[in-house]
Formats: C-alpha cells, structure tokens, sequence
C-alpha cells in the first residue's frame, strides 16, 4: 500500500500546494527574451569589466587584445591621472549633500500634499513636471546659463560664519545653497513615493495619538517616520542611483571620455567604474543601514480549489489533534 | 437661582463659540501658511524654467539693457528661428520621435511578458530572478557599457557592416529587456497583473485557453491603461537618455537631446550669420536658453496630455509595498 504522505503543519500544506502550482515552462517561456538579455547584456559584462580592470585593452585588426597589467590601471586612476579623484570626491560630496536635502524635502512636500488642499493635483503636477522634462543635456545648459541660481549666498552672514570654521563644508553647503532648484528637480518621483506611502498608514492610529493626547510633532516621529522608513529606504535608493545619471556627477564624463576612444584606455575606463560602482555600491549600503530593514512576509498564491484544499486539510489537522488529545 | 444658572449656561456657550472660533482660526492661518510655503516652493521649482522662457524671448538690445529683468520689450522670435537652424530641428525632432518611439515599443513588450511570468507564475528561482531585476536597476550604466561595446565593436567587424553610430545595439538591447529604467517598467507590470484575480485564468483553462491565449485575452486586453502608461514612460526615458545614446549612437542620427549637448560647439563653428554670435555671453545664452525650450516643448505636450497618467505610473510600481 502506498504510504499517504503527512502533513504536519501550515507551513507543509502550502508547500505542497506551491509545488503543484509551478509552472516552470510557461514562466521561463515568458521571461525567456529578458533573461536572455540580462545573461548577456547585464551580468556578464558586469563581471567581464572587473576582469577588464586588470588589463590593458587594445582594438587590433584581429579583434580585442588583451595583456595582462596587474593593478596598473589603479596606480594610473589613483595616482597618475589627476583628474578622477577630484572627480570622485566632487561625486561623493555631490551624494552626501544632495541625498539628504533630498529626501528631507520631498518628506516635508509629501507631508504638505498629503491633506485636503485646493489645486493639490495642480502643485503636484509642477513637482513632477521635471521628471519628464529634464534631461542630461537640459541639465546642463540650465547649470551652464546660471537659470538655476536662485541668488548669491556667498555673502550671507551665516555662510560666512561657516566658512571661517571649515572651507570645505562651507563651499558644499554653498553649492547645495546655489543649486537648491537642482534639488527640488530631483524630488519629483521621490514625493509621489512618499505620498503613496503616507497614504497607506492607518488614520486610526493618529486619532488614538491624538485621544492619548500626543501633539502633532510627536505623531510625526513616533508614527509616521517609523512606518514610512521602508518608503524611506526605497527613495533613498532611487535617489543614490538617480544623481549619479546626471551631469552634476564628474565621474560620468571622465569615463565617457576614456570609453569614446575605441582604440585603448577602456581598461583604464573599466578600472574608473569599479572604483565608481564599489562607493555607489558603498552609499546604498549606508542606506541600508540607516533605514533598517523590516521583517520578512512570506506570501503564497493559492488557486480557489487550492484555497478550498487547503482550509479542508487544515480541519483535518485539526481533527487528528483533538484525537490524539482524547486518547 | 433660575437665573443664575441661565447666566452660567450663557457663560459657557460664549466660551464655546469663541473658542470655536478660535480654532477656526488657527486652523485658517495654518492652512494659509501651507498654502504660501507651496507657493514658494512652486516658485522655486518653476524658477529655472522662467528664467529660461524670459531670456529666450529677448532680443538682442533687450539683454544689454540692464533695466529689462525679466519682461521682455516685444515678443522676439529671432532666438528660435537661429536654434531651428543650428539644431536641424525638423530633422532631429523627426528622428528622435521614431528613436525614442522604437525603442519604448520594444520595451513595453519585454516588460510586460516579464511582469507577467513574475506575476502570474511560481517557478524556480523566482524570488532570486525577482530580487536580480531590483538589484539590476543599481548597477551604474558605465559599467556594463564598456563590455556592451566592445561586443558590438566585435560584432560589427563580424558582419561588415558598422553598428556603432545606428540604432541596431540599443534596439536590440531593448527587445532583451535592457533598456532604459527597464527595470522600474517591469514593476509596473507585475503590480498591475498582480491585481488581476485568478479565478479568470483559472476559468479561462478549464475553457482550454493556452498560456498565450491567458496571457492575450485576459491580462493585456484588461491592461491597456497600464500600457499606455508604459509607453509613456519608456518614451520619455528614451528621449531623456544622452549617456548611452550618445556613445553608442554618436552623431550619425541626430537627435534633439544630443544635438542640445554639443549645441555650443555647433553653434561657434557654424559660420557668423547669426548676430550676436561670438559677442557678449549674455547673448549665446539666449540661443542656449531658446535651444533648450525647444527640446522640451515636445516633452510638455506629452506631460500636459497624460500628467495623470505619469503620476498614476510611480503609484503603480508598488514599491513602496503593501
């Protein structure tokens, strides 16, 4: 006789149930094109150019040569070439003022919005306008004609202040200060996240605040920042990545440079973009860090005749239980 | 002692309504200073793009006068007409509108089979291949661009025929499903498809429809909104793109986003027909500024056609969970 199989619990119903609900041919058919193209177009150069880092890159009539250089081209990024670590640093004090300033703003814009408001849709509509107007090149004659200078703060008083305490922080503040329409132009998506966000959180959970007596700031930190934090995390993110595409990021024109020239440099150029993924690499980790993570679901697609099963099996369970409780 | 007690009730509802009214008030000014800081931050937003419309309009006599700010005397075209000419702008208008309309069709395609296999099937290492498309969407472009071209370098010198400076690589590219922000294009499709109850492709196989046929009939011809809005996306990004285009493209197909990008270079090699050229800065960025108005026009007529739908688009991708 053929042994009935045991279910023990939940956790082995729905299991079972997962592996008669997979559809591994048709799924693959379906992904088939894309997974083509990541194996090819994403992954693998991803490694190859780790690999290419290490080498010196020649176009010859017989194809792409290649000889091995050891680290080569990292003494060259590092200390030869003295235009990429400026460049880098100019990117990493570029992600460390803008990210901030950015999800700040587009918190507070999302929080503004997210009330009963006359002509909400229109301000929303001005928020998002730069998402689908700007591009590399708009970007760049804007910052070139000077149309995103609000004013000069060079001559503030505080600024000055901060200037005589630390050069540094103060020209980043100032280039965050100048360039503060720059900022705003990138929170378009991150409002609407925040928004969508916002919107999802229970208003039972203010009004009991508010019975408690909690005011409104404390509502603001106890409540809504904890819950939106995974939002936060996602913005975060898409922001880290997003400024890196633009033409405020030095490092991007640099490689540019050096991979425009077919006919060497681009392990050179390879060597560039490691470095410049492990520090965005490094940001999102931070990000990570900071907006935690949360707890993991685990959720199962069940047919209705599945469902049905499933609940059968679960009186069954159930039943036998309360027999092995009466013996 | 009746009395009394009137007075007291009295009292107490004079209170009420001036505490009331109190409230109100505070609850006006609150609103009022909502309203003002949104004004202000509108103001912030719009302020480069009035800028750019004020200087664009000028004419050459407007900009050396230092009483004119920001209305122009008279309504001056000449900008326009001399971007027209530097920046081909019929030409590059047309190609750029089929480039971009190209590649956003093959990308809605790919993205929505994709979503759909994520959406509506378990299989093998789902939630890998899932959190991959995510991680896909960090990794910095010039890193898997190096190796992308050489590959096409190598592929040209196979066939014959150059493939560097024509649209072939990035067609092909999208029809993979490694286009542009693909990866947020696939999200929308899978939180759509997502929503879409089974019972209807569980009926639908008991009726005997095949998987194409599940896929056809039920899901994209219940998903058309979410295609349009796609579409949408997957066009703008194309058009906004410059980085990729402009290496693997080159100038051989001129567009109007690359051709704003070496406008300056075009604009002093062209021979000095156009006035002011060469002269004060203040007057080549007026071109600039008429350059760059130029390119966007087409992007807000887009936007103002279907801003609902944009906005709808980042909702959908659900990202921000459940």
């Amino acid at each position: 006789m053929k042994k009935q199989k045991v279910y023990k619990s939940d956790k082995d119903i729905l299991k079972a149930i997962q592996r008669s609900n997979d559809h591994n041919l048709q799924a693959y058919m379906f992904i088939l094109p894309w997974l083509i193209g990541f194996v090819i177009f994403t992954v693998g150069p991803f490694f190859y150019t780790m690999y290419l880092s290490f080498f010196d890159v020649q176009k010859t009539g017989l194809g792409w040569q290649t000889t091995f250089v050891g680290i080569d081209n990292y003494i060259v990024a590092f200390f030869k070439n003295l235009a990429y670590i400026p460049a880098l640093l100019e990117f990493i004090v570029v992600e460390v003022t803008y990210v901030p300033a950015i999800i700040i703003a587009s918190f507070i814009l999302a929080i503004l919005l997210n009330r009963d408001l006359k002509f909400r849709g229109g301000f929303r509509t001005i928020f998002f306008l730069p998402v689908i107007v700007l591009s590399g090149s708009v970007m760049d004659k804007l910052l070139d004609t000077g149309s995103t200078r609000l004013s000069d703060f060079s001559e503030n008083i505080i600024f000055k202040m901060i200037m005589n305490y630390n050069m540094g922080a103060a020209r980043a503040l100032l280039a965050l200060f100048e360039n503060f329409t720059m900022v705003l132009w990138f929170t378009g998506i991150p409002i609407i996240l925040f928004i969508n966000g916002l919107q999802k959180i229970n208003t039972q959970l203010y009004e009991a605040a508010k019975i408690d007596g909690a005011t409104t700031w404390q509502i603001l930190w106890k409540i809504t920042v904890p819950i939106i934090k995974p939002t936060a995390l996602i913005v975060t993110i898409f922001t880290i990545v997003q400024i890196g595409m633009y033409n405020i990021n030095p490092v991007y024109g640099l490689i540019k440079d050096s991979m425009y020239d077919l006919a060497g440099g681009l392990g050179l150029a390879s060597a560039y973009t490691w470095v410049y993924t492990l520090v965005v690499l490094f940001f999102v980790l931070v990000a990570l860090f900071i907006f935690g993570s949360r707890e993991k679901k685990t959720e199962v697609k069940l047919t209705s005749i599945q469902r049905l099963n499933f609940d059968r099996m679960r009186e069954q369970i159930a039943q036998g239980n309360e027999e092995v409780n009466h013996a | 002692m009746h009395k009394l007690k009137k007075l007291f009730t009295k009292i107490a509802e004079l209170y009420q309504t001036i505490y009331n009214r109190r409230n109100r008030y505070k609850k006006l000014i609150g609103q009022i200073v909502i309203y003002v800081l949104l004004i202000t931050i509108s103001y912030v937003f719009l302020f480069p793009l009035f800028s750019m419309v004020s200087l664009a309009f000028m004419s050459p006599e407007d900009i050396i006068n230092p009483e004119i700010d920001w209305l122009p005397q008279s309504f001056y075209l000449g900008n326009f007409t001399a971007s027209i000419k530097v920046l081909n702008a019929g030409k590059a208008l047309f190609n750029s509108i089929w480039f971009s309309g190209l590649l956003a069709i093959a990308q809605t395609i790919v993205s929505a089979l994709t979503g759909y296999a994520f959406a509506r099937y378990e299989f093998r290492f789902k939630k890998i291949l899932f959190a991959l498309i995510l991680v896909s969407f960090i990794v910095p472009v010039p890193v898997i661009l190096i190796p992308r071209i050489m590959m096409i370098a190598s592929a040209q010198d196979m066939i014959g025929t150059p493939l560097i400076g024509t649209v072939y690589p990035q067609i092909v590219m999208a029809i993979f499903g490694q286009g542009v922000n693909s990866a947020i294009l696939i999200l929308i499709f899978f939180n759509f498809f997502k929503m879409i109850p089974t019972v209807l492709f569980e009926a639908a196989k008991i009726d005997g429809a095949s998987a194409l046929d599940q896929f056809w009939h039920i899901t994209i011809k219940m998903s058309l909104s979410t295609i349009v809005v796609v579409l949408l996306f997957s066009f703008v990004w194309n058009w906004n793109e410059t980085y990729v285009t402009g290496l693997l493209l080159r100038n051989n197909t001129i567009l109007l986003p690359t051709q704003l990008g070496i406008f300056d270079s075009i604009f002093t090699t062209r021979p000095p027909e156009i006035p002011g050229q060469g002269g004060e800065a203040r007057l080549s960025e007026a071109y600039k500024m008429a350059a760059t108005l130029l390119t966007m026009v087409p992007l807000f007529i887009i936007y103002f056609a279907a801003q609902k739908q944009f906005v709808e688009g980042i909702e959908k991708t659900g990202i921000t969970g459940e």
